[in-house]
This record gives structure tokens, sequence and C-alpha cells, in this order.
């Protein structure tokens, strides 16, 4: 009778044991059903904000810290968020900002401009590997004034600066918890005015933010976001479709796009973005040093076939190194090159010149950092050329980090991508074509030079906007480079996430406050 | 008998000074390949950002520059010191790595050996058994598909038709997000934490996310265990003293699960000691196909960044197990059979 009974009591302390289970995870599930859970390819490095470059960690950090101005969603151009204005102050090399009042660090900390100076001066004084601390070559000292006021000293004239202030460079730490010569370690609490705090990290597993209950702008539209973090797109997909995360940012292949749009239940979003992909000649080398063969090669670009058939339309052609939409922007490739390839007008330009055709040249590409899309991508340049008989083009291909070693003193023509500091027009200019480029490929125009100058040193936005433009010109008339293509920015939902098309913008910026769960 | 013990003691510390070598010439061949790969962690991260003077700058902060020599003397100085140091990229010191990706890289191959062995003598047992028998035959097929098949391929195969298609069970992660956000970490084992923190649901969802890695490791690790069975088992069932047995009257059942299946197995336990090297080779693809976030994982971000603090002190974590469950094995192996000491 004993053994009956405990043959009964068996099966019925499991069904209590599995009733407790299943109603601690629906206590569980209901108390977190509002929180977002995304999924990123991304990685990230360290979370103090004078430790990373990059943009996995950026899309955390700016969820936990602020800087001084913003730019989007919606206006692109530098606006107040903690400081409610900055100034120059007689010329460009002093700029003044007025902090907000009353805003308090996640920890009850009040936020002062002591915390701005001291934010500045240990970025510069730890001077990371991770390069964060090269956006302030520029800055000479950082004085305040008072307890809400706040200057920056310069070393040269910049127009720019308060965009600088945008950038991940510049965000805002609690001088109480920060060391000033070194970082804090990611996993120990990070303290900043952002909507949200860091509540747990887990290198390579996770990032769980709850909302801050001291910010000071309107509080998130969710309870919390967990960061999933995938080491391949394909598993991230998987878990997307079986709805183990409610959303992804970034990064999927194209072909897994194309898959995703056509699942019901899940939503592909796409918005302006200012990555762009572009082709460097090196205009010492052979044979990219004769200009004629650098403009051939730009009549030939097969821009629209990359966007069609590489990239099923996710990334659009590109006729400028600036990014289209943003002020300033002009089509100067299309103006001199046309929007489609031109054999006639190749073969017209390397006869003109006396050049002997077909042309040898050796382009390299790198197979997974800018994606795998990249061999195909190289293989459409490679079509082109060689279609028009006046090219014969093999193809090289290195891993990243031997690639990008010996960018410009081995390699001839290469493939390259770029994600601006900061939106602005001048971003894609500065570091590819005056003084101090760091491209390697031998490129250097006095006229480029003198313009970049008189670029920084513009008083108004419309005269710095017009030398933009004349920069681009003649960009394209010298044609070192061949922007080709512009990306988007693409975030992947399930259909229950909404509010993820606010703050898609040139920015690349997740706002997971604005972003709810139903 | 007191030979006996002199003999196995000069055994074990003549084994053990072979280690000290053994360790360094590992340690040195870490260090040089690392170097010679091209690339760097500075230039990875910043190239096709900046300036090359700001890259020549940084390797310079950070000591890229110095000699090659002072540089390993460093290594050595800190590995002397218990210091495996501390990585390039995201500075986490190496020790924290292994303790906190290192419970789940022990969860999946604590399950993915115990598979291993269950499928290997399960199936090497009645393969062996019942020879030249369709079981036989199937048992064979299975273990070579099972050991040919890339685990990247099979963890695939398991994802799209277990938790695609059917639905059963989770694609990725050691647990799903929720569970690890609000689990209590004690030992960086989740199972360990969900059964410490008695929280039965997360336990639950912990099990159902090991189950796919750790099968699909468990079967091509298993694949080579049913071959190796297989063989000591037809080999003892041709053994005189199974003869013997037979011979005195004992039943075939019990001369073969009693007498021959045991003896057989003898060896294997050498085996699957040593097969330790390559269940943490196979850990590595298999926690990049299911997101596994254990240290092999870990190990292949740190080579995509050419970080070389990273990979040295994974790499010579991993090596030193298994030189030391090699060791181990030797003292043991040494234990059983006095041959092997001479």
């Amino acid at each position: 009778m004993q053994g009956k009974l405990r043959f009964l009591l068996v099966p019925a302390g499991l069904a209590v044991a599995a009733l407790v289970a299943v109603t601690a995870a629906t206590a569980r599930t209901s108390a977190s059903s509002s929180i977002i859970i995304d999924g990123t390819t991304d990685t990230v490095t360290n979370i103090d904000p004078a430790g990373n470059y990059d943009f996995g960690t950026k899309a955390v950090d700016f969820m936990i810290f602020e800087r001084l101005l913003d730019s989007g969603p919606g206006k692109l151009a530098p606006h107040p968020s903690l400081a409610t204005g900055c100034a120059a102050v007689g010329g460009l090399k002093t700029w003044s900002c007025t902090l907000r009042k009353g805003v308090k660090f996640s920890n009850g900390d009040p936020f002062t401009s002591a915390d701005v100076k001291w934010s500045f001066d240990r970025s510069v004084k730890i001077a990371d590997p991770s390069g964060i601390s090269s956006l302030f070559t520029n800055l000479k000292s950082v004085t305040t004034d008072g307890d809400y006021g706040v200057t920056f000293h310069l070393k040269h004239a910049e127009a720019t600066w308060p965009n600088i202030l945008t950038t991940p460079a510049a965000q805002i730490v609690d001088h109480n918890v920060y060391p000033a010569d070194k970082l804090l370690p990611s996993t120990s609490p990070q303290v900043g005015t952002g909507p949200y705090m860091l509540s747990t990290y887990t290198a390579g597993q996770q990032a769980v933010l709850k909302p801050n209950p001291n910010y000071w702008g309107p509080k998130p539209a969710n309870g919390g976001v967990i960061i999933t973090y995938y080491t391949k797109s394909s598993t991230m997909k998987l878990a997307l479709e079986k709805g183990e995360i409610d959303m992804a940012f970034e990064t999927f292949t194209p072909t897994e796009l194309v898959s995703l749009q056509k699942e019901s239940g899940i939503t592909v979003h796409q918005g302006r973005a200012a990555s762009i992909r572009y082709f460097v000649m090196d205009t010492n080398r052979p044979p990219t040093n004769n200009i004629a063969v650098r403009k051939a090669i730009a009549y030939l670009m097969p821009r629209q076939t990359i966007a069609a058939r590489v990239y099923h339309d996710q990334v659009r052609p590109l006729y400028s190194m600036v990014a289209d939409g943003l002020p300033g922007h002009i089509d100067a490739f299309a103006s001199i090159y046309g929007r489609v390839p031109s054999k006639a007008k190749a073969a017209a330009v390397l006869k003109a010149a006396g050049v002997t055709t077909p042309v040898n040249l050796q382009v390299w590409y790198t197979p997974s950092h800018y994606g795998d899309a990249s061999a195909d991508e190289y293989v459409e340049i490679q079509r082109a050329l060689n279609s028009s008989g006046l090219f014969k083009v093999s193809l090289k291909t290195a891993e990243w980090a031997q690639y990008v070693k010996t960018l410009g003193s081995t390699k001839g023509l290469f493939q390259l991508g770029w994600f601006p500091d900061y939106v602005d027009a001048e971003n894609y200019l500065f570091p590819f074509y005056p003084k101090g480029q760091f491209l390697q490929n031998g490129y250097s125009n006095p006229k480029m030079n003198a313009l970049a100058v008189k670029e920084q040193g513009a008083k108004t936005t419309a005269a710095r906007l017009a030398i933009v433009k004349q920069m681009q010109v003649l960009a394209a008339q010298d044609v070192p480079i061949i922007p080709y293509w512009q990306g988007s920015m693409i975030a992947v939902s399930r259909n229950n996430v909404q509010g993820i098309d606010k703050t898609l913008d040139p920015t690349f910026t997740m706002r997971f406050n604005l972003l709810s769960k139903s | 008998m007191s030979t006996s013990g002199t003999s196995l003691k000069t055994y074990a510390l003549t084994r053990l000074a072979l280690v000290v070598p053994m360790v360094l010439i590992l340690l040195t061949l870490v260090f040089l390949l690392m170097r010679v790969a091209p690339g760097d962690p500075i230039s990875a991260a910043l190239g096709g950002r900046v300036p090359v003077s700001v890259i020549n700058q940084i390797k310079h902060q950070v000591g890229f520059d110095r000699p090659l020599y002072v540089q390993y003397g460093d290594y050595l100085w800190g590995i002397l010191h218990g210091d495996l140091g501390t990585t390039i990229t995201d500075r986490r010191p190496v020790s924290s790595i292994i303790v906190e990706n290192g419970g789940a890289t022990l969860e999946l191959t604590i399950a993915a050996g115990i598979i291993a062995i269950t499928i290997g003598v399960v199936v090497g047992l009645l393969a062996g058994r019942y020879r030249d028998t369709w079981i036989d035959v199937g048992g064979r097929m299975f273990g070579i598909v099972a050991y040919a098949m890339p685990v990247f391929f099979l963890g695939f195969l398991a994802q799209l038709f277990f938790g695609v298609y059917l639905g059963w069970l989770p694609t990725s992660g050691e647990a799903s997000p929720i569970t690890q956000a609000f689990l209590p970490v004690h030992t960086h084992i989740l199972i360990i934490d969900a059964i410490w923190a008695r929280n039965w649901a997360a336990l639950w969802d912990i099990i159902r996310h090991l189950i796919l890695p750790a099968v699909t490791l468990g079967i091509v690790i298993g694949g080579i265990f049913i071959r190796l069975v297989r063989v000591n088992v037809i080999r003892s069932l041709k053994d005189d003293y199974v003869e013997a047995a037979r011979a005195r009257g004992i039943s075939e059942r019990s001369v073969v699960y009693h007498h021959a299946f045991r003896n057989a197995l003898v060896p294997v336990v050498t085996v699957v000691g040593l097969q330790m090297a390559l269940l943490l080779g196979g850990a590595i693809l298999t926690e990049e196909t299911f997101n596994w976030p254990g240290i092999g994982q870990t190990l292949i971000k740190y080579l995509e960044n050419r970080d070389y603090v990273g990979v040295q002190g994974i790499i010579v974590v991993f090596a030193l197990i298994v030189v030391f469950v090699s060791l181990a094995i030797d003292f043991v192996n040494a234990f059983i059979d006095p041959r092997i000491r001479y």
C-alpha cells in the first residue's frame, strides 16, 4: 500500500513542480514582456567611452551615456542634448557650451562642467589603442566656467567642432566614478546620464539595459533592452525566425535579407544610411598613375549591376564620396562620367592618352570584413572591366588583418568602406583627399589642400558647403578614388516591435528607447 | 613490491619533468606563430580609418615595436607569475575569460563527452557482438558517417530540422536571453547556477539549449569510439579467457556482458582521455555554430582581431588542459599496467 502511495506521490510531485515552474515562468514572462530582445553580430570592445571606436560598443554606449550635442533622429545638424547650446567665441578656435541644469547621472550624482572636462581630459590622456582619442587631435584644452559652462580651446579653427561633440568620443562620464588615466572595466557599473543604465554585461553574450530612473528626458517606451551577441548572421536569423529575439540590428547578408523579406511575421526596416563603399587607385604607381586609366575605370564602374545583382537593391549607386542626402552632396562623378557605364567613353579616353589596351590590373578586396558579398561585388567589377576589352583584371584577396596592414604600400587598386565619425560632408572628404589622408595611394593636390583649409575656417554653413562642392568636383576630376555605393541602415524585427523606423537615419544609431513591443 | 613502488615514482617524476620542456616549447610556438601570422591587432582595428602615423604611434604606446625577444621575455615572465595577460581589443584578463566563458565550454564538453561515450559504447558493443549482421553494418556506417561529418554541417542540419522544421529545440545560445539576463551568476556554469537558484524553469530552458550542441558534438566524437569499441569487442570475444569461460559452462550472455565487454572497455578508457584534444577542438566549431558562449567562440573572435594576448592565453590554457589530462592518463595507465613503466 505504501509502495502504491509512493507511486502516486511521484507523478503528483512532478506535476506540482511543473506547475510551479510554469507559474514562475509565466510570472517572469509577463514582467519581462515589455523588454526588447535585440540580436547583433557586432561586438563590444570597452564600454568605457574612452576605450572604444566601433559600432557594437556605440550601440550600448549611446543608451547609457550622452553627449553635449546630438545628431538625429530627424534633424542631422548638431542640436542640444546635455548642452543647451554651443557657439564659437571670437572665431572658430574657441567654442563655449552652456550645460543643461538639473541633470543627474544614473547613480544620482549631479551633472556639471567638471564631468565634461574630466571626460575629455581622460580620453586624451588614456589615448586608448582603439584610436577614439584621434577625434580630439585638434583639441588643445577644456576649461570650465562655473558649474554649467565649458569652453573648448582648439589648436586651429574648426567649423565642424560641434559635429565632433556628437561623436562617441564626446560621451560624458561621472568624474566620481571613472579613473583619470585608465579605463573602467566593462563589467563594472557604468554611470551615465542616458535613458538606460547597464544592468549586466557578459562579454560576448549579452548586455542588459534597464531604464535609468534619473533620466531627464522622456522615459523609454519599453521596459528594458537585452542585446544578445551572435557570431554568425545565419544563427541570428534562425533565432529571429523562431522568436527567440524580437529584432536584429546589424548585420544580415543580402541573401538573408531577401529571404527575411518574404517571411510573414517579420519586417525588414530600411532607412537612409551614410556608409559608403569605394575603390582606391594608386596615383603614383603604374598603370593608375596615368589619369586616363583611372578615368577609364570610372567610366566603366558597374554601380547599378552591383546594387541590383549583388545587394538586391539594399544599397544605392553613389556618385560622390559624400553620401547622398547630406548637405553639400553633389553627384560629381555622374556629371563627369555619366550615371551608367560607357565603354565608348572609356575607350576614347585611353586612346586619346595613347594607352595600349588591354591594360593589366591587379585588384584587391577583402573577403569577409565588409561582408561575404564583397567577392560577388568584385567579380562584377572584374566582369565589367574585362568585357570592355580595355582591361584585363586579376582579383586578389587577403583577410582584413593582413589586407589593411599593407594597403597603399603593396596594393595599387583596392576596396575600402567608410562610415563617418559624424554625419557631415567634411568627414567624407578630409580623411581621403587633403594632405595627411590615410589611404597611402599617393594622391596629393595643392588645390585640394587649400580648399580643405578654407573649408575648416568657413564662417557660414553656406560658404562651407560651397567649398565642399568644389572639393567633390576636384575629387571626381582627379579620380584617385571611385565611390560606388551607399548603404542602408537595416533592422529586422518581428511584427510586434514598433518604432524602429523612427530611428533609422544616417547616424546609424539604434535608439532603443524609442522602441516598444506589443 | 618495493621495486615496483620506486619504479612508479621514478616514472611519475620523469613524466612530470618532461612536462616543463613540453610546456615551454608550446608557449614558444604559440608566441612565435602569433607574431609570424600577418597582421596585428592595432592595424586590424584602425586600418582603413586613420593615418599610418597614428597606427604606428599607438603600436609604440602598447609596445608592439619592441624587439621580439623583449616581448617574449615579458610574456614568459607574466606566465611564470600566473598572469596570462589582458586582451588588447577588449581589456579582459585572460583569467577572467577562462572563468566566465570556461563554464559554458565545460558544460558543453562534459555533456558531449557523456553522449559520445554512450553512443560509442552502446553502438560499438552491439556492432562487435553482432559482427557481420545488419546491426554491425549499420553501426559501422553510422560511425564512419558521424566521424566524417564536419561538426558545423551536422550542427546546421540539426538546427534546421529540430529547431526550425520541427520547432522542438532552440537553435542557439546557452539559454534564452531572458533566462540569462535574470539568472544570478555564481559559478558561470548555468546548469549549476539554475539549480543553485532553484529556478527549475531556467534549468529546463538551459537543458533544452544544451541538447543540440551537445548531441552534435557527441555524435561526431562518438564516431571514433564506435570503431574502437567494436574492434576491442571482436578481439575480446576471441580471447582465451572468453573461450575458457564458455568451456566452464557460463551462459553466453554472461560471457559476453561480464567478461568480454568489460575487458574490451579497458583500452577505451585511455583513448577517451586522449580524445580531450579532439573534444576541445570540436567544441570550438560547435560553439561557433550554435553561438555557444564558450572559450572556443571567444578564441575565434580574438583570432579574427589578431589579438595576440587573447589567442596566446586561450591556446595555452587549452594546451595545458590536454597536457595535464595526458599526464593523468599516463599515471593511471602506469598504475594499472606495470609494463608501461619500463
